[in-house]
């Protein structure tokens, strides 16, 4: 949650950098506090295993500097990616004000961001968050190894909301500095709208406040794989104009069993038959008295 | 939960006068347990505010750890079937630290040395816990109206500038990944 202190003069936010395990989080914000300047970075803390796999978070504070005579400062976290370690991942995302989704981009990792968007999204909606209402970046990760899925495939399987998006290798330090300008720039996008429009913000998402009417009303269910042309044309970060239709928020959860779509014209047909059945046997029984 | 208190949870607002008042509180908590530095911080690790101690350590770090700590030992305390350990405490050789829950929204951390005792700290730091719940609670429940004044118009515009001074103008790499997609670019 953002936390505006007048008396201070400062405005904190907290952005967390969610994902699968070994997708490279960790790597993000060790790349972010190698890069920046030594008076715009706090502390690199990493609560980690002797494997260095993230146990709780790793946290990098970062002072923004003066925006509009606030002292911004950042909250950079990541959580901890495999499965088993739900409960920290979820306690790091309370009062997240916005988040980098860190996909792997390899072929054989996609189911693996598919479950970590789709606990991501459980996650938040126990803190009584819906996803819709949170500023996203998603990063594909890993661009540099050799077999990795086109951007258009991953962007159609996980951006179905149609958050900016951008590949990267974090290991390198390519992308990461333009996914965080990008993460903070929505968040604190949305702290001024949500000031200034609060009738409004308290209805519609983050996203469609942030120009992204037509992706909220998608629905994001992956029934079958879409083409890439959607997926290419819808990327474009900035605010929509004015002039594009105001389409209801979505509020749908991402659902990622397939087959539930299809279940309702079979039980139509059933039920036509079973109805039907009960016809004939009716008019059988009458004609033979 | 309604629209205006979802709205109401998107952020918290601190004036003057708020910070003025939970000063005024850990002043005389030190003042009263001798202890060393006094510390709020909302249960998502933002510093609300610090009165005494030395500028040797990062207070967003320390309160980003406090922060972690506290809600680690919550989950702990519901798996123990309690709802929470209201009061934490960490000994250490030459400084501890004592953790409270103030409310349900801020924790209030107070460090202190051998020149007290932990007794002394846990009385005073639960008087003064009370009170600043009273602060905590009115700024949780204040409506919005007044602040909408305070903050810049496009917050996200202004910030542009000094987010590309700062992340923009850094060599990141040698070179962009070869795919990435057109959003990066805009």
């Amino acid at each position: 949650m953002v936390q505006i202190n007048f008396a201070r003069r400062e405005l904190s936010c907290k952005i967390v950098y969610y994902g699968p395990g070994m997708s490279g989080k960790t790597s993000n914000l060790e790349k972010v506090h190698e890069i920046l300047p030594d008076e715009a970075k706090g502390r690199f803390t990493s609560i980690a295993t002797d494997g260095d796999r993230t146990l709780f978070f790793d946290l990098l504070p970062l002072d923004v500097g003066k925006i509009g005579g606030l002292d911004v400062k950042l909250q950079l976290y990541t959580v901890p990616g495999q499965v088993y370690y739900n409960a920290t991942r979820k306690l790091v995302l309370r009062g997240a004000d916005g988040v980098v989704f860190v996909a792997d981009s390899q072929p054989d990792k996609m189911d693996e961001n598919l479950e970590s968007l789709k606990n991501l999204e459980e996650n938040l909606a126990e803190y009584g968050v819906d996803l819709v209402d949170v500023p996203v970046v998603m990063q594909y990760n890993k661009r540099d190894l050799p077999d990795i899925l086109p951007i258009s495939d991953m962007e159609a399987k996980l951006n179905r909301l149609k958050w900016p998006s951008m590949g990267s290798s974090a290991v390198r330090g390519e992308g990461v500095l333009d996914t965080l300008k990008k993460c903070s720039e929505l968040v604190l996008q949305a702290v001024s709208v949500r000031a200034k429009a609060p009738a409004e913000a308290a209805t519609t998402t983050v996203h469609e406040r942030l120009g992204k009417l037509e992706a909220a009303a998608r629905p994001l269910r992956v029934d079958k794989p879409p083409s890439a042309e959607p997926a290419r044309a819808a990327p474009s970060p900035g605010p929509t104009p004015a002039a594009e239709p105001a389409l209801p928020p979505s509020r749908e959860r991402i659902q990622l069993d397939s087959s539930s779509g299809r279940r309702s014209p079979i039980i139509a047909v059933i039920i036509a038959a079973v109805v039907a059945l009960i016809g004939i046997v009716i008019a059988v029984v009458l004609l033979t008295k | 939960m309604n629209e205006s208190e979802k709205l109401r949870r998107s952020r918290v607002l601190f004036y003057e006068q708020d910070i003025g008042h939970i000063g005024e509180i850990l002043e005389e908590l030190l003042r009263l347990s001798k202890a060393k530095c006094a510390m709020l911080v909302d249960l998502d690790g933002h510093l609300i505010t610090k009165v005494g101690g030395t500028t040797t350590f990062d207070d967003q770090t320390v309160s980003a750890l406090v922060a972690g700590s506290f809600e680690a030992t919550r989950e702990m305390a519901k798996l123990l079937g309690e709802d929470e350990f209201s009061v934490l405490f960490h000994q250490g050789k030459r400084d501890s630290i004592q953790l409270a829950i103030v409310g349900d929204r801020a924790i209030l951390a107070v460090t202190f040395d051998d020149q007290t005792t932990a007794g002394m700290v846990r009385l005073y730091a639960g008087e003064a816990t009370a009170q600043l719940a009273d602060i905590m609670k009115g700024v949780t429940e204040r409506k919005g109206g007044s602040d909408t004044d305070r903050i810049p118009d496009s917050l996200g515009e202004s910030a542009r500038g000094r987010l590309d001074e700062l992340f923009g103008g850094k060599k990141e790499g040698k070179q962009k990944p070869e795919d990435t997609s057109s959003s990066a670019k805009a």
